[in-house]
């Protein structure tokens, strides 16, 4: 009876393994580094995708504000999302951006929230107009096939649809170009980038 | 007019006081703000190298972005994003996260072989004289506030505080990038090409001729204006391509620090260019020729300037019976600086025109020539030599003369820390010799109750060595 079961658990397992690799399989992986001259502007930085949009169903994401600084200091989102802006600091805060079409939640206190849906695509500088030297960037991507680099420039974008499209980078400071890459169906293909003045 | 017994020993302290002006072009505050080394910018420091003039003429900024290359911590002021709304906001800036704050001392030590020089004579047979070697300390200052405005300041401490600089620098005002920059505040008018310490031997590139110090008695004397020295104004500067510079200023003239003179305007200006090396203001290098050597290039630049002061002397309150009298001095001259690799050459004369020397003396001219030839071996061994000559010709009076002839070593013992020594060997024809003869351009004696004449005094003697030494942290 034991070994029944056994088996029986271990074609279970055996199937929802081979139904999550299907999936896996959907999409491919980018991944890759960015080096930024100079360096100290690295962490400022988005890589995205230009092509694939898909049907994305709308996110909600938080950037906090907690001993007088955004966290995350830079917030990729995607073209639709939300962003919750909260408040963890005793000291009362503001969120504006004069980037895009402009943006003000006004004043809010502590253990407040606000939310804004960023409604094009692009940067948006945040900051608080209590405290000027507090800034973050929400960047609006086009679609939802975004990462943030990490301290090492390091990013990985997976799950994209299989094709040849086109990876761009924002950085606050710097510049590249964009550079076209080919994705296949679970394969993962590296794309390293510069950015520069 | 009287003259007390200590007079001629006032007059050494003043020469040497004169002779030990602050060795100050760029300073430590940048290296922390850059996290770079003196060397970035200097060889023997305050002489600097092609970027360090560079950066010195981009109002203490490097080329291309300057924030790019701030590796100390920051405090913003504001965010870029700050510029899209003003004037509702303020215009964004930062400040370091450090005091921008450097210190400092320097001086001299000084060997006189013969007590019976003249030099010998002032010090009262004192072979070493070393009670100046740390006459004076300083506190610099310097930070930028954004890409295109620099504060830099200067304060002196020789027995009292004095601020010898206090600045602020807008850069990049109109036009093209350089092009037009803008200082305010107290410090050195910008009258030569490149730095007013580029000097390895002397503290100041161009020699100083105090002549109303020359031609007054001692206490109309005293704190004459000359043509490198501090003054309270405006200047804009600029570089255009590159490879023309010009700088156009007014500033109050000698300030009443001794209470015998008054704030006039003062004018200026100079225009140069450079051909071959690097760009006056360093965009767009690709470096020295040879990497292990930056401070060498194969390059020629020439410089021409002109200057205007007006000083008004009051000196009701030291001599009674005199009533204000006032002074123009005109000025103009060149300059030029090869350079062959780490071999330099500078060059430069200059004319200076006073109408009313003194309050007897009707126009005087002297005239100011200098070289300097030096070579890096290197960047701490700088084998130099000097040579500076003034003449002096009083209308209907007798032409008197000066030569300084000063081989001498500048090494680094340190990036910051240095060592000079100079040998000073001198010829003077009709110069006075009351204050003594201590070595530098700025040692002139004053006359007490013999006016300058040609052969009343004739030397020709090796006077001194000088030890200078500093240090900057």
């Amino acid at each position: 009876m034991s070994t029944i079961a056994t088996r029986l658990s271990r074609l279970l397992l055996l199937v929802a393994s081979a139904t999550v690799g299907v999936a896996a399989a959907d999409g491919g992986t980018i991944t890759g580094k960015v080096e930024a001259t100079p360096a100290k502007y690295l962490e400022e930085t988005v890589v995205y995708l230009k092509g694939p949009k898909g049907a994305v169903k709308p996110e909600v994401k938080v950037m906090d504000q907690r001993a007088m600084a955004f966290i995350p200091h830079v917030l990729a989102i995607t073209l639709g999302d939300t962003v919750k802006f909260q408040n963890h600091d005793g000291v009362v805060h503001n969120v504006y951006s004069p980037d895009n079409e402009g943006v003000n939640l006004g004043s809010f206190k502590q253990e407040e929230e606000r939310s804004y849906t960023f409604g094009q695509e692009g940067s948006y500088s945040q900051l608080c107009s209590m405290h000027p030297e507090m800034l973050a960037y929400v960047f609006v991507s086009p679609t939802p096939y975004k990462a943030v680099v990490d301290k090492k420039g390091s990013f990985t974008i997976s799950n994209v649809p299989p094709g040849t499209w086109q990876v761009a980078v924002w950085n606050s400071r710097l510049k590249a170009a964009d550079k076209s890459v080919t994705v296949v169906a679970g394969q993962t293909v590296t794309v390293n980038l510069a950015v520069k003045r | 007019m009287t003259f007390s017994k200590t007079t001629p020993l006032r007059l050494v302290l003043l020469t040497v006081a004169l002779a030990l002006a602050t060795p100050a072009s760029a300073i430590p505050a940048f290296a922390r703000k850059y996290t770079t080394s003196c060397l970035t910018c200097h060889t023997v420091y305050p002489k600097l190298t092609p970027f360090g003039e560079a950066f010195r003429r981009n109002g203490y900024m490097f080329p291309g972005v300057d924030s790019d290359v701030i590796k100390a911590e920051q405090i913003p002021m504001g965010q870029e994003a700050n510029k899209k709304t003003f004037p509702e906001t303020a215009w964004p800036s930062s400040i370091p996260a450090s005091v921008p704050l450097s210190v400092g001392a320097n001086g001299k030590a000084v060997f006189t072989p013969s007590k019976t020089s003249s030099a010998g004579v002032a010090s009262n047979g004192t072979k070493f004289t070393l009670q100046d070697l740390t006459p004076e300390a300083h506190i610099w200052a310097g930070a930028s506030v954004d890409d295109n405005i620099t504060l830099w300041a200067e304060l002196t401490f020789s027995g009292a505080a004095d601020v010898e600089h206090a600045q602020i620098l807008f850069n990049n005002l109109l036009g093209p990038k350089h092009a037009v920059n803008l200082i305010v505040g107290h410090g050195f008018p910008n009258v030569t090409q490149y730095g007013p310490h580029s000097s390895y031997l002397g503290d100041a590139m161009l020699p100083t001729m105090p002549v109303t110090a020359i031609y007054r008695p001692a206490d109309l004397g005293a704190d004459p204006w000359t043509l490198v020295d501090n003054y309270t104004g405006m200047e804009v500067n600029g570089v255009i391509g590159g490879r023309f510079d010009y700088a156009l200023g007014l500033n109050a003239g000698k300030t009443p620090g001794s209470g015998l003179s008054v704030p006039t305007d003062n004018f200026y200006g100079r225009i140069g260019f450079k051909v071959g090396g690097m760009r006056l203001d360093g965009e767009g290098s690709s470096g020295a020729a040879d990497a292990t050597r930056p401070w060498a290039e194969d390059a020629f630049g020439v410089y021409a300037f002109g200057y205007q002061s007006h000083s008004r002397v009051d000196p009701s309150a030291v001599a009674a019976g005199l009533t204000t009298f006032g002074d123009t001095a005109n000025v103009i001259g060149l300059g030029a600086r090869g350079t062959y690799g780490s071999a330099e050459l500078n060059l430069g004369a200059y004319s200076q025109k006073h109408n009313h020397a003194s309050d007897t003396e009707g126009k005087v001219t002297g005239t100011v020539t200098f070289g300097e030839l030096s070579y890096v071996v290197y960047p701490w061994l700088v084998p130099a030599v000097r040579v500076e000559h003034f003449g002096l010709k009083p209308d209907g009076g007798d032409s008197i003369s000066n030569t300084l002839i000063q081989p001498g070593v500048a090494f680094l013992i340190r990036p910051n820390v240095k060592l000079v020594t100079v040998f000073n060997y001198e010829r003077t024809n009709g110069f006075p010799t009351t204050g003594g003869w201590m070595g530098g351009a700025s040692d002139f004696g004053q006359h007490v109750s013999t006016a300058p004449a040609s052969g009343a005094t004739k030397l020709s003697e090796f006077e001194t060595v000088g030890f200078f030494l500093a240090w900057a942290n």
